[in-house]
C-alpha cells in the first residue's frame, strides 16, 4: 500500500483514474508487465503515472477520489486503494458498512456490535475501546474504523505504524452520522448509496420534525442506568432525537453525554414522561423510591426499543419515529 | 497529669448525640427539591402531596437512615479490630472483607445478575469467602491469632481479589465499568427501608455482641502474654471478634458499597475524645460513625448537584484533616 | 501450690526439649525463684504454666488441681502471673488497668461490683501505686509501670504470684523495691514464684532457687545450697567467684575478668 509521494493533503486513491485513458494505459502498462522482467520499473512508472493523473479533486462521482479527509483525530485518512477486507470497532459503524451494502467485506467487528444480525457472522474481535491490535491485524485488513475516543489513539496509531489504512471516527451526534456516513461511502466505493441513506434518513427525521412541529413539548426523563443514575445530556445523540420527536430533554442542560444525577433532582425537574429501557422500566416501576416522581404514579413509563435507538447509525429515522410515537401517542401518524 | 475522670465522657455523650440528630434532621431537610421545614415535618408524619411524602419518606429517611447505620457498624468494626489486633491502623476491610465484596459484587454486575438483591447478596457472600480464607490461610500458617499473620493474609487476599476484579472488568461494556467503579467507591442511593431494616438487625447483633465481648478485647488489647495471663481464650476470643466485626463490615458493604476511612478514623476520633474501655469506645464509635456518614452523605448529595459524590470520596476528604488532627495531638 | 513434675516442654522443630523433666515445688508462703542462663528454659516453665505451650510429658498442678484441666479463667483466679514484656496498644488510666486484673473473676456483663472495687483499692496500695492511680500508662517510668502491672497482678487476688523477669530496665532502687514488696507478700501468704537471672538478689530474697540448665534442674535449694563457684561457672560457662559479705547476709556472685580465666 503506497502512499503516494506528492501529498496534498488529500484523500487518494491510487488505481483509480479520472478517466478512462490513464485506466486504459495501467492496464496496458500491468499485462506488458507480467510478461516482462522490468516489473519494478514499470510498476514505478505507473504509480507515478497515476499519481500525476490523479490529482486532487472535490468532485466525488461513484468511485472517484475522495474529499479532502482528516478524520476525528486529525489525522489524514490515507488507503491504498478499495478496501477488501475491513474491521469496523464500533456498533454505529458496522450497521453503516452493511447499509452501504458493504457488509461482505467486513472481517472483523466488537463484541456489540450485533446490528443488523448478519453482522454476528463477522468474527468478533472483542472490545472496541482499546481494541486487542494483534487480532485485528491477524485479520489482515487494509481498512480498519474505530471510534475516535482518547482510549483509541494509541490503537490508532499502531495500525498507522502496520501500514493498514486506518479511520477513526467520532459517531456521537446525528451531524457525524451524517459525516461518518458520507465518508464510509467514499471509502468503499459507493458515495451515492452512501448519499441515498444518509439523505433518507435527514428527510425522515425532517419529516418527524415538522409533524411534531405544532404539538406541546413534552418534558422527557431517559432513563440509562440505575447505579449509578445515568441520563442523557446535551452531548448526546438521544438529546436530538427526543427535541426531534417533540419532546424535551429535561437535562439537555448538562453538556455531557451521559451525566450522571441524583433521584431527587429528577424529582425537582418534574418530567412528563419517563423513557428507559425494559430492565430500567422495571426497576422504576417497581422501586418505592420512584413514586416520588409524578411521572410514575400516573404511569407515564414508555419502554423504548433499544435495538432502534442504542445507536446513531442508519436507523436513526426509525429511532425519531418510535419516539415520536411514545411522546405523542396517536397524535403523530407516520409511515415507517 | 493528665486528668482522665468521668466528666469527659459526659462532655461526649451529649454533643455526640446531639450532632447526629442534628445531622440526620439536615439530610431530611435538604435536598435538591427545597422544602419549608414544616412540608418537612408534615411528610415525616405521612401529611401532604404525594410527592413530597415519597422525597422525604422513601428517599431522604432511608437514605439517612441507611448512612447512620453504616456509619455505626463501619465505627463499631473498626473500633473492635483496633483494639483486638493492637494495631491503631487496624480497620474494618483488613481481613480480606472488601476485596473479597468487591469480586462479588463486580461479578454481579458484570454477569448482568437480575434483581434489586443480586449485588447485596453476592458482595455478602464474597466478603464472607474472603474472610474465612484468610482465618483458614491464618491458621496455615500457624499463625492462629497472631496479628501479623493476619495482616499479611488480609493483603494477599485482597491483591488477589484486586486481579480478580481486573479480569472481571476487561471485556465489560463501559457503563458496567462504570457501575463497577461506582459500586466499589460506595454510595447509600440505593438506600430502601428493607436495606435499612436488615442493616439494623445486623448492626443489634453484630454491633451487640462486640459490645458484650469489650471486656474481652480491653483484655486482648494488653498483649497476648497478659491477655492469657487474665484468663483469656485468645484464640478463641480473637477469632469470635474478627468474625464479628467482619461480618458487620461485610453487612455495610452489601448495603452501600466499600466507604473508606470511617472505620479507620472513627475510633480515633472516640479515643481522642477521651473514652476508655472497649464498651465506651464501641459505643462512641457507632455514635462518631453515624453521625460522620450522614454528614458526608449531605455533603455528597448537595456538594456537586445534580450529580453525587461517591460517598467513599467524601469520607477520605472529610476523614483526612481529622486524622491529622489526630495524629498531632498523639504524638505531642 | 504450683508444682512441676517431670515437665517435658518442646517447641515445634526444635532440636532438644526445652524443658526437660523439671520438678520443681512452688509453696504457699515463699519466695521460689527459677534462675539459670539465657535459653535455659526458665520462660518456657511460665509460658507452659499459662498454657500457652502444651507440656508434652509429666503435670503442671495447681493446688490439687492439673493445670491443664483448669478452666483458663480458674485458673487465673488463683494464680497472677507478670509476664516478661507488656506494652498496652491503646493508653489506660492506671486504675482502670489494674482494674483489668478483676476480669477473670467477672461475669460476661464485666460491671464492677463493689468487691471488684475494694480489690483494685487493696491492690493499688499494696503495690504503692497510689499516686499513680490518674496516670496513663503511657506517661509512667519503667519502675512505675513495673510497680503498676504487679498491681494488677495482686488485683487477681491470687494465692500464687508468678512473675517473669519482673526487674528488667529497672535501677538499684526499683529493684530492690520490687523484691522487697514480693517477700513481704510471701510472707502474706502468697506463693511466690519468680524467674530472674538477678542471682545476686534472689540469693538475697529467694527461700528456694531452682538452678536450669538447658532445660534440666541443675541444682536445686536454699541460696547457700545452690550457689556454689564450681555449680554456678558449670552452668553459666564463666569464670566466677562465689563471695559472702557480712553486711549482705547472703552468698554473692561476682563474675571475674576473661584475662584472669585459669585452665
Amino acid at each position: 500500500m503506497a502512499d503516494g509521494g506528492a501529498d496534498c493533503g488529500a484523500f487518494r486513491r491510487l488505481g483509480h483514474l479520472p478517466s478512462g485513458s490513464g485506466a486504459r494505459l495501467r492496464l496496458l502498462v500491468l499485462s506488458a508487465a507480467r510478461r516482462s522482467v522490468a516489473l519494478p520499473l514499470v510498476a514505478s512508472l505507473v504509480a507515478l503515472g497515476s499519481m500525476v493523473a490523479a490529482g486532487c479533486t472535490r468532485e466525488s462521482a461513484g468511485g472517484g477520489p475522495g474529499l479532502a479527509a482528516v478524520d476525528d483525530f486529525g489525522d489524514t485518512v490515507v488507503v491504498g486503494r478499495t478496501p477488501r477486507r475491513i474491521v469496523s470497532l464500533n456498533p454505529a459503524t458496522t450497521e453503516m458498512l452493511f447499509a452501504l451494502g458493504a457488509g461482505a467485506r467486513l472481517v472483523g467487528r466488537t463484541h456489540w456490535d450485533v446490528y443488523p444480525d448478519s453482522a454476528r457472522l463477522v468474527p468478533d474481535l472483542g472490545n472496541g475501546l482499546q481494541p486487542n491490535v494483534e487480532a485485528v491485524l491477524a485479520t489482515r485488513p487494509d481498512l480498519v474504523v474505530l471510534y475516535a475516543s482518547e482510549d483509541n489513539r494509541a490503537a490508532a496509531r499502531r495500525f498507522r505504524a502496520a501500514g493498514v489504512g486506518t479511520v477513526a471516527l467520532k459517531v456521537d451526534s446525528i451531524a457525524e452520522f451524517r459525516r461518518a456516513v458520507l465518508l464510509l461511502g467514499q471509502l468503499v466505493g459507493d458515495t451515492a448509496r452512501a448519499r441515498t441513506v444518509a439523505d433518507s434518513v435527514a428527510r425522515t427525521l425532517a419529516a418527524v420534525r415538522a409533524a411534531t412541529a405544532g404539538l406541546p413539548r413534552v418534558s422527557v426523563f431517559w432513563h440509562v442506568w440505575d447505579a449509578p443514575l445515568l441520563t442523557i445530556g446535551a452531548g448526546s445523540y438521544l438529546n436530538e432525537l427526543v427535541e426531534i420527536a417533540g419532546g424535551r430533554n429535561v437535562y439537555r442542560d448538562l453538556p455531557s453525554p451521559s451525566p450522571q444525577i441524583t433521584l431527587e433532582d429528577v424529582v425537582r425537574r418534574d418530567p412528563d414522561v419517563i423513557l428507559a429501557g425494559p430492565e430500567g422500566a422495571r426497576r422504576i416501576q417497581t422501586d418505592p423510591a420512584w413514586r416520588s416522581l409524578a411521572a410514575v404514579r400516573a404511569g407515564r413509563v414508555r419502554l423504548v426499543d433499544t435495538a432502534i435507538v442504542g445507536r446513531p447509525s442508519v436507523r436513526l429515522g426509525e429511532a425519531a419515529v418510535s419516539l415520536a410515537r411514545l411522546l405523542h401517542p396517536g397524535a403523530v401518524e407516520l409511515r415507517p | 497529669m493528665t486528668r482522665l475522670g468521668d466528666l469527659s465522657a459526659v462532655r461526649f455523650w451529649l454533643p455526640a448525640a446531639a450532632a447526629l440528630v442534628a445531622l440526620l434532621t439536615a439530610a431530611v431537610a435538604f435536598g435538591a427539591v427545597p422544602l419549608s421545614p414544616h412540608a418537612v415535618w408534615r411528610a415525616v408524619l405521612g401529611a401532604g402531596d404525594e410527592t413530597t411524602v415519597a422525597i422525604v419518606r422513601s428517599l431522604r429517611m432511608p437514605r439517612a437512615a441507611l448512612a447512620a447505620l453504616v456509619g455505626a457498624a463501619l465505627g463499631m468494626s473498626g473500633a473492635a479490630l483496633q483494639g483486638s489486633l493492637r494495631n491503631a491502623l487496624a480497620e474494618p476491610y483488613l481481613l480480606g472483607v472488601s476485596g473479597g465484596a468487591a469480586v462479588g459484587a463486580v461479578s454481579a454486575v458484570a454477569l448482568g445478575v437480575a434483581g434489586a438483591a443480586a449485588v447485596p447478596v453476592a458482595a455478602f457472600a464474597g466478603a464472607a469467602v474472603a474472610v474465612g480464607v484468610v482465618l483458614l490461610v491464618a491458621r496455615a500458617a500457624r499463625g492462629r491469632a497472631d496479628p501479623r499473620v493476619l495482616l499479611m493474609a488480609g493483603v494477599i487476599v485482597g491483591a488477589f481479589a484486586n486481579a480478580a476484579i481486573m479480569v472481571a472488568l476487561a471485556d465489560a461494556p463501559p457503563n458496567t465499568t462504570r457501575g463497577a467503579l461506582w459500586w466499589m467507591m460506595g454510595s447509600v442511593a440505593g438506600a430502601d427501608w428493607p436495606r435499612v431494616a436488615w442493616l439494623a438487625l445486623y448492626l443489634a447483633v453484630g454491633g451487640g455482641a462486640l459490645v458484650l465481648w469489650a471486656r474481652d478485647i480491653d483484655v486482648l488489647s494488653l498483649g497476648e502474654e497478659p491477655a492469657a495471663a487474665l484468663g483469656v481464650h485468645v484464640e478463641r476470643a480473637s477469632r469470635r471478634v474478627y468474625l464479628a466485626a467482619s461480618l458487620l463490615a461485610a453487612a455495610t458493604v452489601a448495603a452501600a458499597g466499600l466507604v473508606g476511612f470511617v472505620g479507620l478514623v472513627v475510633p480515633h476520633i472516640a479515643r481522642g475524645a477521651g473514652l476508655r474501655g472497649h464498651r465506651a469506645v464501641l459505643l462512641g464509635a457507632a455514635l462518631c460513625g453515624a453521625a460522620l456518614l450522614v454528614g458526608a452523605d449531605l455533603a455528597a448529595r448537595v456538594l456537586r448537584a445534580p450529580a453525587e459524590l461517591p460517598l467513599g470520596a467524601v469520607t477520605a476528604l472529610v476523614g483526612v484533616p481529622f486524622f491529622l488532627v489526630q495524629l498531632r495531638r498523639a504524638s505531642a | 501450690m504450683i508444682r512441676f513434675e517431670g515437665a517435658v516442654v518442646r517447641y515445634p522443630r526444635a532440636a532438644r526439649a526445652a524443658v526437660d523433666g523439671v520438678t520443681l515445688d512452688a509453696p504457699v508462703g515463699r519466695v521460689t525463684a527459677v534462675a539459670g542462663p539465657n535459653g535455659s528454659g526458665k520462660s518456657t516453665l511460665v509460658r507452659a504454666l499459662l498454657g500457652r505451650i502444651p507440656v508434652a510429658a509429666g503435670r503442671v498442678l495447681v493446688g490439687d488441681d492439673d493445670a491443664a484441666h483448669l478452666d483458663r479463667r480458674t485458673f487465673a483466679t488463683r494464680v497472677a502471673v507478670v509476664p516478661q514484656r507488656e506494652e498496652p496498644a491503646f493508653p489506660l488510666r492506671v486504675r482502670d488497668y489494674v482494674a483489668l486484673g478483676r476480669y477473670p473473676h467477672g461475669g460476661a456483663w464485666g460491671a464492677a461490683t463493689p468487691e471488684d472495687r475494694s480489690a483494685v483499692d487493696r491492690a493499688v496500695a499494696r503495690a504503692d501505686v497510689a499516686a499513680l492511680a490518674e496516670r496513663r500508662t503511657d506517661e509512667l517510668s519503667g519502675g512505675e509501670w513495673q510497680r503498676v502491672r504487679i498491681a494488677r497482678a495482686l488485683a487477681q487476688e491470687g494465692r500464687a504470684l508468678v512473675l517473669d523477669e519482673p526487674t528488667t530496665f529497672l535501677d538499684v532502687a526499683h529493684e530492690m523495691a520490687v523484691f522487697e514488696l514480693l517477700a513481704a507478700l510471701a510472707v502474706e501468704g502468697v506463693a511466690v514464684l519468680l524467674v530472674s537471672h538477678q542471682l545476686n538478689l534472689v540469693a538475697r530474697f529467694a527461700h528456694h532457687i531452682v538452678l536450669l540448665n538447658r532445660g534440666r534442674v541443675a541444682a536445686a535449694g536454699t541460696p547457700a545450697d545452690v550457689m556454689q563457684g564450681s555449680t554456678l561457672e558449670a552452668v553459666y560457662e564463666w569464670p566466677l567467684v562465689v563471695s559472702r559479705d557480712p553486711a549482705v547476709g547472703a552468698p554473692t556472685l561476682v563474675p571475674l575478668r576473661a584475662a584472669r580465666r585459669l585452665p
